[in-house]
């Protein structure tokens, strides 16, 4: 009978972890994010055979919203921690990039990455702050403080208050004009795409997903939660101004009701809970249905009141009867179709 | 001197209606920890009663109060059987429920904007624009009635809470809903009751407020913040401290209002909010609520 030795038994673990972990990597199609970014690098090729600004449009608003929540996704799918403020570093991104455009004319593609670096300090000097409380409490700080910036920046006249400011259009021609912000669009979606994936399969992640199971258990495992909390704080503020930096020179303006307005920051939550909190390819499909459905309502009826309608009561259905999203609820049923399987 | 004493009684008269707004949203989270971002929009459906009533049949909004009470009741009743029974055993609760009454604001907003527009309405009784005069002080008689009224009806709800067999058990159930369910308290019914409460004196506040502030549908996105300092700064779940909070605040907010520019009154509110997270989380009256 031969005795088993511990260095034995680590490596037929270590060997039976691997094998789980290449039987995944295995069922993984990774083909599939790869072809779509292909594909989406490709697309803007259709100009050349008409004028299909309407497609390169909707893709270029998807791809925002990807970024967008994505990077809400880290905060609010991984820890758990729900911001209906994050619109908050929309506008902080995108009124730091808008106002250096306005006053020195570099492009507010070059600024996105540090717009995103000042969202991210904010976010973490925000953080600090309302990191502090939890649950409903945190909800609500995160919702006044909306109403805090949205009131500063009218009344800030350095940034043009109210009315805001109007940036110049880019000298390219019609047909042209859409590309660059495309690319900074749809590249930037796949980065923060990638980033989340690294986030959830760092030790950093599972460290944000524990608080999101218990905060309690989390700390006493010798977690330390506040400055994981804060930190992917920071990182979703990170993504979202980002966005916004170059949002605003797509629309030529920035302007307060643009960037403050709680649609936006609903249409971040709702994107993450349709699609899938917590999970990768969640956002992603979120933001596609979402961006769908809006220009459904908007072409068909036409009124942003109904707009707002049928975003509240697609909300509370998804809400209701699959808290999960589209994404978890088929993880969970073990129906979840490969090319969706991004974690 | 004449000028504090007047500002004094403007933000104490605005303080009144807060009271009232804010203590229906207090009472729904202190029995059913239910955040209800969907309180502002469900106050807003009340000032449209009032509005719609006073302007196709000329009702006064302090009679078409009662209806609005009814009508939100109501509506409160149908919620929380549609909604809410149901997410009770949900495991993110607090979680899920801030979301859901979140998505139900969008819908009561979408809902009011497709049917009345977005235009800002006011209702306009002769007293709505009136004041009585003492010495070189003013009060507005809209909002002194208003206040009046609102006053009546927290001390209407505070005797009912204390003295009534019911309004025990809804304390009860607040202070903890198991020990109150194994005394035999029926927490379902109580949950029920307490929260169609709550939503008729939303309807209630709707009534008052249709003529002392100018309403539109997305306007309650500005309310939902100052009610939720009020609330957080009286302690989530304590009615005494919210409408305690409703006043400090509205006379801080008015004297704000005067020294530094009409723009900067609302803020107080936010700013407080944010301050009594930082420093005193569990407000003037509250348990202490789960600190990270």
């Amino acid at each position: 009978m031969t005795t088993l030795e511990t260095g034995d038994i680590l490596k037929a673990r270590k060997t039976y972890n691997d094998g789980l972990a290449s039987s995944i990597e295995k069922r993984r199609a990774t083909w599939f994010p790869i072809g779509l970014m292909v594909v989406l690098m490709a697309l803007p090729a259709l100009q050349f055979v008409g004028n299909y600004n309407y497609v390169i449009h909707l893709v270029l608003y998807t791809a925002c919203y990807v970024v967008m929540a994505s990077g809400w996704n880290i905060l609010g799918g991984f820890t758990g921690y729900i911001s209906l403020g994050h619109n908050v570093f929309f506008a902080i991104g995108g009124y730091f990039a808008g106002m250096i455009f306005a006053r020195y004319g570099v492009s507010t593609i070059i600024l996105a990455p540090i717009a995103g670096l000042v969202a991210a300090m904010a976010g973490y000097a925000i953080g600090l702050i309302t990191l502090r409380v939890r649950g409903p409490s945190f909800i609500i700080s995160s919702l006044a403080l909306v109403m805090i910036f949205r009131i500063f920046f009218e009344n800030w006249e350095f940034v043009g208050g109210a009315a805001g400011v109007s940036l110049k259009a880019n000298s390219l021609s019609v047909v042209w004009a859409k590309l660059p912000y495309y690319y900074a669009f749809v590249i930037m979606a796949a980065f923060a795409v990638w980033v989340s994936y690294k986030i959830k399969h760092s030790k950093f992640g599972l460290g944000l997903r524990a608080i999101s199971k218990d905060e309690i258990k989390a700390e006493s495992a010798g977690i330390d939660t506040r400055t994981y909390k804060v930190l992917a704080f920071a990182i979703s503020a990170f993504f979202v101004g980002m966005a916004g930096a170059v949002w605003g020179e797509y629309l030529t303006y920035i302007r307060p009701n643009i960037f403050l307005v709680i649609l936006i920051s609903v249409n971040m939550v709702l994107m993450c809970i349709l699609g899938g909190k917590g999970t990768i390819a969640g956002p992603v499909v979120g933001a596609i249905l979402i961006v769908a459905f809006n220009e459904l309502f908007v072409a068909t009826l036409g009124a942003s009141e109904i707009n707002i309608l049928a975003t509240g009561l697609i909300m509370m259905i998804s809400l209701m009867f699959f808290p999960l999203g589209i994404v978890g609820s088929l993880a969970q049923h073990n129906k979840l179709p490969r090319i969706l399987n991004w974690d | 001197m004449a000028d504090i004493l007047q500002i004094l009684i403007l933000g104490l008269a605005l303080g009144g209606v807060y009271a009232l707004m804010g203590s229906g949203l207090s009472l729904v989270f202190g029995v059913m920890r239910i955040v209800n971002l969907a309180h502002p929009s469900l106050i807003m459906v009340g000032a449209y009663v009032a509005y719609w009533a006073f302007k196709l049949y000329g009702v006064d909004p302090m009679i078409s109060l009662p209806i609005a009470t009814v009508i939100l009741g109501a509506i409160g009743v149908l919620l929380y059987k549609l909604i809410f029974e149901r997410e009770a055993r949900s495991a993110k609760y607090s979680e899920m429920t801030v979301l859901l009454t979140f998505a139900l604001a969008m819908v009561v907003e979408g809902a009011l904007g497709t049917a009345f527009t977005n235009t800002q309405r006011v209702t306009s009784p002769g007293y709505a624009t009136d004041a009585f005069f003492i010495a070189d002080i003013f009060i507005p008689k809209g909002q002194l009635y208003a206040g009046i009224v609102s006053l009546t009806l927290i001390t209407f709800l505070a005797l009912f809470m204390k003295y009534s067999r019911f309004g025990n058990a809804i304390r009860a159930t607040t202070q903890n809903r198991e020990a109150a369910e194994l005394l035999g308290v029926n927490v379902n019914l109580v949950g029920l009751v307490s929260f169609a409460i709550g939503i008729a004196l939303a309807g209630a506040a709707g009534a008052l407020v249709s003529f002392i502030l100018s309403f539109f549908p997305a306007k309650h996105w500005e309310w939902i913040a100052i009610l939720m300092s009020l609330v957080v700064l009286g302690g989530m779940g304590s009615i005494l401290g919210t409408v305690l909070a409703a006043y400090i605040l509205s006379v801080v907010a008015a004297f704000v209002g005067f020294y530094f520019g009409a723009t900067w009154s609302t803020l107080t509110f936010f700013v407080a909010l944010f301050v009594v997270l930082l420093v005193r989380p569990q407000g003037l009256f509250g348990e202490k609520p789960e600190l990270a």
